[in-house]
């Protein structure tokens, strides 16, 4: 039989990972929800998530290989860079904002029923992960266009996908609290979120940086994630045992972080819902 | 086993910290603290309540709005954490609160028993199991493919009763009695409460229906303001708080 003790000690992070553990259930059912609704539900199905990076990536194609005739210098493709830089930037930004938005307009249900708020920002994040993984298609197809396949190695990328989830879920629960707290906080994250794109090497690639940018560009953990993912995918770009360090660092960091501070505010919070 | 207590609560406590201008914004929060005109002001939204229900029994929380009772509903429900005091609940919580939360219009009707189920506390794979039964005592087998957002606000309400109420469960928790649907579904979800509190459920319940609450409950307790100013039988707590109202 099931008993609730509110003074139960809770050991937060791992007492928060343990009950998404025993919901796993409840954690599939809301990625096929929010999978289900975006894909069933529309006309054009999956291209629906696939629309806007595809059109993102058309839109900077043309600006930056028709208007200023960029070329990466190791002679790799631009469009397939290009594209893997759009998918991964929206694989963050997709599990951080919904992430945040499940919980911070979760109130009809986190205010009614007992349930970890935890488990709707893990949802988030691994039902962009699954969009992500639809997007490796168009990508395959670009790369074969230009003649390239993937790599060997590219499952790798399932590692990168496995610490962008741990990133994201860590980063959405700070930033739900954010929301609760303050109405404005969304523009003023949109702000950040635009800010950071341009700092990471979407459509340029880091060695045509001068040295002082190249260090502040390579600090962003984002920059990481990107050159990992290019590298194992194969579009042309090298990473680095530092890359890995900072991947690996700044996810786990933002994990427990996120965690630990969630488990400290949410109490205070809930009241505000 | 009927003396054995499903809720115990003891000298449970809530009170939060909330700016006295209501600031939600970054901005003016900024504004205010490099002012130094941050001030905050405790609200005691619960202060020292302590009861107990045992298994079979019908506790009534009675009290004016505003006075605490379903953050009552919520701190036993588990929702919110109190800040003092403690909270025991021992086996499965059915909460009856705003029946439906956590509905997506945008899924069908077996979907959403299944997600709304799971939400409640039960596993996938039992109410897939229950999505029949459930439909067929909601009656809407015919309606159980189709997205719930084109359902009308009754069969949604049916849904939910149906899905919450699918088992029995320890301890029930009521804020307001349901009126959903039409005559018979009212008469069938009354029956069907009266069957759980009859197999020996607890039963926590919050009314402004007075005298339901004198049909129902075993014992009562009058909240003001947060506080507990009066716990006995109903009969009694309702009379102390109708004078007090009176006044």
């Amino acid at each position: 039989m099931q008993v609730y003790d509110s003074s139960a000690k809770q050991i937060p992070v791992i007492s928060q990972i343990k009950s998404i553990y025993e919901n796993r259930g409840l954690l599939r059912l809301l990625v096929v929800r929010d999978l289900t609704v975006r894909y069933k539900r529309s006309v054009i199905g999956v291209w629906w998530s696939l629309l806007n990076p595809l059109f993102t990536t058309a839109v900077m194609f043309y600006v930056f290989n028709t208007v200023f005739k960029s070329k990466l210098p190791n002679g790799a493709p631009f469009l397939p860079y290009l594209l893997s830089g759009v998918l991964l930037i929206t694989l963050f930004n997709q599990g951080l904002t919904m992430g945040a938005d499940a919980i911070a307009t979760g109130a009809g249900v986190l205010t009614k029923v007992y349930v970890r708020p935890e488990i709707f920002a893990a949802s988030a994040s691994i039902s962009s992960a699954v969009n992500f993984l639809i997007g490796l298609g168009p990508l395959t197809i670009v790369l074969l266009f230009y003649h390239r396949t993937p790599t060997w190695h590219f499952p790798m990328i399932l590692l990168v996908i496995f610490f962008m989830t741990l990133f994201t879920t860590g980063l959405s629960l700070l930033l739900s609290i954010a929301y609760i707290y303050f109405d404005d906080s969304r523009s003023l994250i949109n702000i950040f979120l635009t800010a950071l794109q341009y700092m990471t090497p979407i459509f340029y690639p880091v060695s045509v940086l001068g040295p002082h940018t190249k260090d502040v560009i390579l600090l962003n953990p984002l920059t990481s994630f990107l050159e990992i993912f290019r590298h194992e995918f194969g579009n042309g770009a090298i990473s680095t045992l530092r890359n890995w360090e900072i991947m690996v660092g700044s996810s786990v960091f933002a994990f427990i972080i996120g965690f630990y501070i969630f488990s400290r505010q949410w109490p205070k919070v809930v009241a505000k819902l | 086993m009927t003396d054995e207590l499903i809720v115990e609560a003891t000298e449970v406590s809530l009170a939060y910290r909330r700016t006295r201008h209501r600031v939600s914004s970054l901005k003016q929060t900024a504004i205010d603290t490099i002012n130094r005109r941050m001030s905050y002001e405790q609200f005691f939204a619960l202060q020292n309540v302590s009861f107990s229900i045992a298994r079979g029994e019908t506790l009534s929380v009675v009290g004016r709005n505003g006075a605490g009772k379903s953050t009552l509903l919520k701190v036993i429900a588990r929702v919110l954490p109190p800040n003092s005091g403690r909270v025991i609940v021992r086996g499965h919580v059915a909460p009856m609160i705003e029946l439906g939360a956590g509905f997506n219009p945008e899924l069908t009707g077996a979907e959403n028993i299944v997600l709304y189920g799971t939400l409640l506390g039960r596993t996938p794979k039992e109410m897939k199991n229950r999505i029949e039964a459930i439909a067929e005592w909601s009656d809407l087998t015919e309606h159980l493919d189709i997205p719930i957002r084109a359902y009308s606000s009754g069969m949604t309400a049916r849904l939910a009763f149906a899905t919450a109420t699918d088992v029995t469960p320890d301890l029930l928790i009521i804020d307001e009695i349901l009126s959903v649907g039409d005559a018979d579904f009212k008469a069938k979800s009354a029956a069907r409460t009266q069957e759980m509190m009859n197999a020996g459920c607890a039963v926590l319940l919050v009314s402004h229906d007075l005298d339901a609450v004198r049909r129902l409950s075993s014992r009562a307790i009058y909240l003001d303001h947060g506080i507990p100013k009066l716990i006995g039988s109903p009969d009694e707590v309702i009379e102390n708080y109708l004078s007090d109202v009176a006044h």
